[in-house]
């Protein structure tokens, strides 16, 4: 029983490094860059709700889609404004320009919030417990994991069945080709990058919920999103999802059995499947 | 009416046409012929915005040479890229679907695409990544003729096709001729083919214009010199 104890609460912590995951594996797949500002997103969503609870009288299940909604809109201006321009052959200069966006945000956290950790004040929600078959299981926790799968399901039905979703895909395959469609790439990339600020702001404010955050948090999630896409693999959606259950799994086992390791295990679990397995585990082997 | 005057391209520091004049009337069809680097996929790029480019392009009276690619296809441009350029993630429809992007209303629509290319109703559902290079060259046309163009440009829709499916693409093609104000330009290596299927050729090269005159009866001699540069 204690077993199936420690699962289920790997899948659920799984749950959330998931989401973490989706939204980098989103910008990957489409624009093919690296955003390394990613974990100051997912910080960025907290704060922002300490924020806006602090200041308005508000209550959480309304501040939490403001603050996506908000976090969309900065993930899109950010990417007319800043990452279109240095987009082109050389992958470096993005991967520049969000390592420094990543301190910019970081130390603005810092000068308006200080460096103390915070959480977010779930109220009754942190720690309702339902009943599960003599289980007693963390309704937010549990909440987490089925919010992430839904997310999952949702952007992969948009992906799919949506005039915006083949648009999407359309320019991932032949960036080049779009324009004489009729389209601007650039307002594609645009909202995939709002879409996966937004993903990334919404997992911070589940994560301050159930842990505290510091404006330094950040590297440690962008750490965890991009072990989520190694383990899981790339070229489909779905493969963030079974990433994150597996490093989740694989970090609530091990804090069991060695309860010092810290995140050790999850970083071996990545070295090996580099190893043996570098297309990740439900990943498309590149044929290009 | 496609109006082009003074046209220069370039890529970077490179000069790939000099000063081309053309004027087309609305559903005439013109094959731009010439020997390789000649400068006829440049044109055709340069009239979609694709490359840096000097001079004035007008179509139907809208002023094209300032807007970028995207608002030209929705002015009416509409390309059939060489080597076809498949979004190979896409099936079929999806890919005719893009061409529809541009928001045009007119003839084209899957279900006229689909009469024109029946094997595409047949497979529409098929990522176009696993057709066949003839099928291909299929989508790729029909994915230009879902934007309802005012101009259409084919860009070697022969190139590397079996003669029979090249055939039965230019059939296709010629079966549209004079149905519609709709002007193409064709971009064909068979000279012989490119003039039975248009009423004008333009011969280019090295970024030149240098002959230019009515397909039917044309003098395949004098195309020659032209075409290989040698004087008349």
């Amino acid at each position: 029983m204690i077993w199936i104890d420690v699962i289920l609460n790997g899948l659920m912590l799984g749950g959330l490094y998931a989401l973490f995951g989706l939204g980098l594996s989103l910008i990957f797949g489409v624009m093919k860059i690296a955003n390394i500002a990613h974990g100051e997103l997912v910080v960025l969503g907290a704060f922002l709700a300490f924020a806006a609870t602090g200041l308005l009288p508000l209550p959480l299940w309304l501040v939490v889609p403001l603050v996506a909604v908000l976090v969309f809109a900065l993930g899109y201006g950010l990417q007319l404004g800043l990452v279109n321009r240095v987009l082109g052959d050389d992958p470096m200069p993005p991967l520049l320009l969000t390592f420094g966006l990543s301190i910019v945000v970081q130390n603005l956290l810092v000068e308006v919030y200080g460096a103390n950790n915070r959480s977010l004040d779930a109220g009754w929600l942190e720690t309702a417990r339902i009943d599960l078959g003599g289980l007693s299981v963390g309704v937010l926790p549990l909440g987490t994991l089925g919010l992430s799968v839904v997310l999952f399901a949702a952007l992969q039905w948009a992906l799919i069945h949506t005039a915006w979703g083949r648009n999407v895909r359309a320019t991932s395959d032949e960036p080049g080709l779009v324009s004489l469609m009729g389209l601007d790439r650039k307002r594609v990339f645009a909202t995939v990058m709002g879409l996966s600020a937004a993903l990334a702001a919404l997992a911070g404010m589940l994560l301050a919920m159930r842990t505290s955050v510091t404006p330094f948090s950040g590297g440690e999630r962008l750490l965890i999103a991009f072990e989520v896409i190694v383990i899981g693999g790339l070229g489909s959606i779905w493969a963030s999802l079974i990433g994150g259950l597996v490093l989740g799994l694989v970090h609530v086992l091990s804090f069991r059995l060695d309860p010092s390791s810290g995140l050790l295990y999850g970083h071996i679990l990545l070295l090996v499947i580099l190893l043996i397995r570098p297309e990740g585990l439900a990943g498309k082997a590149r044929t290009r | 009416m496609l109006e082009i005057s003074g046209l220069d391209a370039f890529y970077g520091d490179f000069q790939a046409l000099f000063g081309i004049d053309l004027t087309l009337a609305p559903g005439a069809a013109l094959a731009l012929i010439g020997a390789n680097g000649a400068g006829k996929s440049s044109f055709l790029h340069a009239v979609c915005g694709l490359t840096q480019a000097r001079g004035t392009i007008r179509l139907n009276s809208t002023d094209l040479s300032a807007l970028p690619p995207q608002d030209r296809a929705r002015a009416g441009v509409a390309l059939s890229p060489e080597g076809r350029r498949m979004f190979r993630s896409l099936s079929v429809r999806e890919n005719l679907l893009m061409g529809a992007n541009v928001g045009r209303k007119g003839h084209w629509t899957l279900a006229t695409v689909t009469d024109l290319f029946p094997i595409l109703g047949e497979f529409a559902n098929r990522p176009a990544g696993l057709l066949s290079g003839g099928q291909q060259q299929m989508v790729a046309i029909g994915r230009a003729l879902m934007a309802n163009p005012a101009l259409l440009l084919l860009d070697e829709v022969s190139l590397g096709l079996a003669p029979v499916i090249s055939q039965e693409v230019l059939a296709a093609l010629a079966g549209l001729r004079g149905q519609s104000d709709m002007i193409t330009i064709l971009v064909e290596q068979d000279i012989g083919r490119a003039l039975g299927a248009t009423d004008s050729f333009l011969c280019l090269l090295e970024g030149r214009a240098v002959l230019s005159g009515a397909s039917a009866g044309a003098d395949l001699d004098r195309i020659g010199r032209a075409y290989f540069g040698e004087d008349a």
